[in-house]
């Protein structure tokens, strides 16, 4: 006997429009949960929470100066040797490019509207991609200078965990 | 050409980068600027598609699969399918997403179901650069000598799933680790591409609405297209934000529906019809699925530009402006084909539209201009069929009405582009669009003022198939074969 699931799982109306009576569309519902490694990058989302920014660099392919990986990679993409984490100084970050988040996907945690940011922090090389939890009705805007924020308390343990806000 | 790529090589370590830029770049190999030849030539023979709607409940995916290769195979070429199926010895699949459709391993129900047990296929996935990888696989597998005829058939079941959740699919394929979560919404990484451009380039904003005007009104002549109209500039401008600066009209629709190509060897292209299309250049290119990771690097320079024209620049590349990955593939395609003025020896293009900033930042990608001015390519009316300018000034884009207006089915677009250039230079632009039974069979009108948009006398053209924020680019073009 296939036990009953609910509810007729029947669906009527979709995408704001009436389904024709011979049509047979039936709603499929499900939670599903993955469980996810962070693996080598946990060190990276660790840091978060205890309010550090980890990047890694490769000394044999970066070069004495900066160019740290920020998102972090384990491995360096060109001699795929291990690389070496570092903390990164987010001192004068600015604000690289940004956009808003209005109408987000399905399992946005945050709240909307909610700004979109790319970063320039010196010594790191890449455009860290993150979101600025603070700011006035002029902001942000390319150039503005910021700082992180982390989230310690009832952390996601995702890239949600860090933010950043205006430096004043 | 291997002296060619050696100049290539040497030039991308120009002496205008420091020794710390150097150490951020990627570095090619001789080997890795290889221009790609076939070991034989492949043909398309036939095209087919279905209508494109936001919402398709009349039709599962094996039946919208079976339509589009019943047309390409019964309307293209005239031939019963039991004829038809005769010739074939291998398929390939496209479809972007699993998660849509719910169903893994759906193309082997699609390919049961159109008959072709036990002939061997393979599924292809990359992102919204499917379709382009598929045609690219076929053409593989026929170049290769593996097989002599393959179909293509790509789709995607898009209307499972409300909005919301399609996007959170679309933006599954970001990074989970370090993108998803900050949006689960892939317009609002392409408005953060389009705020530095604006920011970079400074063009009119009038003109990125252009192009969506542009490719809203050429879906109003196709009886495939899910999102035709006439808009004002004013409208889309004014319309409801998406993400910041990117508003409703300048991002693509979110689509059910199918397409097909069916690609051959010339001896069995002959035997199928008297004008098979050539595939005349091929490239394939990738960047980082993350935006964020793009090393800074010197321009990568396709055959209509020289070292000169960058010499000035200051911006980053290919930071995020441009699209390393379509400038690699184009560059592929444009030496394979021979190609070293665009605009002047191509007849039409199809860009993969996404967003009107991506088509803007494909214009320069593919050498349509310099970097920074591509809005010129629209403002000079290029890009235009109607523009006065003489043929060969013009490159008529997104004749179809591209991503913006007419579909994006996703696993299907790249395939669905290259159909319309076949169409085109095959000469039968107004048999697949202007007759009236297509209209009927989509339960649509034609309308009233009805525009042929067939390219006068269209020989060669190229589609540009592309995934993510710029993952993978495929460039295509092909050629009148006969």
């Amino acid at each position: 006997m296939i036990p009953s699931d609910g509810a007729t799982k029947l669906a009527k109306k979709w995408f704001k429009k009436e389904i024709p009576g011979e049509l047979l569309v039936r709603f499929n519902p499900r939670e599903i949960v993955h469980a996810h490694t962070y693996g080598g990058l946990s060190k990276f989302f660790k840091g978060l929470t205890e309010g550090v920014l980890y990047g890694t660099k490769c000394w044999d392919c970066g070069g004495p100066e900066g160019n740290i990986w920020l998102p972090p990679r384990v491995h360096c993409p060109d001699c795929w040797r291990k690389m070496t984490w570092m903390t990164v100084d987010p001192a004068n970050a600015k604000i690289y490019s940004h956009s808003t988040t209005n109408l987000p996907g399905a399992g946005f945690k945050g709240t909307v509207p909610c700004p979109l940011i790319s970063l320039e922090i010196p010594k790191v090389r890449t455009r860290f991609m993150s979101y600025l939890s603070k700011f006035a009705e002029d902001e942000p805007y390319i150039g503005m200078p910021v700082k992180p924020v982390f989230r310690k308390k009832i952390s996601t343990y995702t890239i949600l965990d860090v933010s950043w806000v205006p430096i004043d | 050409m291997s002296g060619f790529s050696f100049f290539m090589v040497s030039a991308s370590f120009g002496a205008d980068f420091d020794s710390e830029r150097k150490t951020r770049m990627l570095i090619f190999g001789k080997g890795n600027l290889r221009v790609p030849k076939l070991s034989r030539d492949v043909y398309i023979a036939a095209a087919g598609m279905t209508d494109f709607r936001k919402f398709y409940p009349e039709k599962q995916t094996v039946e919208l699969c079976l339509e589009a290769i019943r047309m390409a195979v019964m309307d293209g070429l005239g031939m019963e399918p039991k004829k038809f199926r005769e010739f074939v010895n291998f398929c390939v699949y496209s479809q972007f997403a699993d998660h849509f459709g719910d169903q893994l391993l759906a193309a082997s129900k699609v390919h049961d179901y159109i008959g072709f047990d036990p002939i061997g296929n393979i599924e292809i996935k990359t992102g919204g650069a499917t379709g382009g990888s598929s045609v690219l696989a076929a053409i593989m597998s026929i170049a290769s000598g593996f097989a002599s005829c393959v179909p293509v058939i790509g789709w995607e079941r898009m209307d499972e799933v409300d909005t919301r959740q399609g996007n959170a699919y679309i933006a599954s394929a970001a990074c989970k680790d370090f993108e998803s979560e900050l949006g689960w919404s892939y317009t609002t990484y392409y408005a953060l591409m389009m705020r530095r451009y604006l920011h970079e380039y400074n063009p009119n904003r009038e003109t990125l609405a252009k192009i969506a005007q542009k490719n809203h009104h050429y879906a109003r002549f196709s009886p495939y297209s899910q999102l035709p109209g006439d808009y004002s500039l004013e409208e889309i401008m004014k319309a409801k934000v998406v993400s910041d600066p990117l508003t409703f009209p300048e991002c693509c629709v979110m689509s059910t529906g199918a397409a097909c190509l069916i690609l051959a060897d010339e001896e069995t292209a002959f035997q199928l019809t008297d004008k098979p299309v050539k595939i005349l250049g091929i490239g394939a290119g990738t960047h980082t699925l993350r935006t964020a990771d793009r090393r800074d690097m010197p321009v990568l320079l396709l055959p209509n530009e020289t070292l000169e024209m960058y010499k000035d620049r200051k911006n980053d590349w290919p930071g995020f402006t441009s699209f390393l990955a379509a400038r690699f593939a184009a560059r592929q395609a444009y030496h394979m084909a021979g190609i070293h003025n665009p605009i002047r020896e191509l007849d039409l293009l199809e860009t993969h539209d996404a967003f009107t900033v991506s088509d803007i930042q494909t214009y320069e990608d593919i050498g349509l201009r310099p970097y920074g001015r591509g809005a010129e390519f629209i403002e000079s009316g290029e890009a235009y069929l109607e523009s006065d300018l003489p043929p060969e000034r013009k490159l008529p884009t997104n004749l179809s009405g591209g991503l913006l207006g007419s579909m994006h089915a996703v696993g299907a677009t790249g395939i669905f582009q290259i159909a319309e250039i076949f169409w085109q230079i095959r000469n039968e632009w107004e048999k697949f669009h202007s007759d009236e039974k297509y209209w009927k069979k989509y339960g649509k009108t034609k309308p009233e003022d009805f525009k042929n948009l067939q390219v006068p006398n269209a020989t060669r053209g190229m589609a540009i198939s592309h995934a993510g924020t710029g993952s993978h680019v495929t460039a295509i073009i092909i050629h009148r074969g006969w």
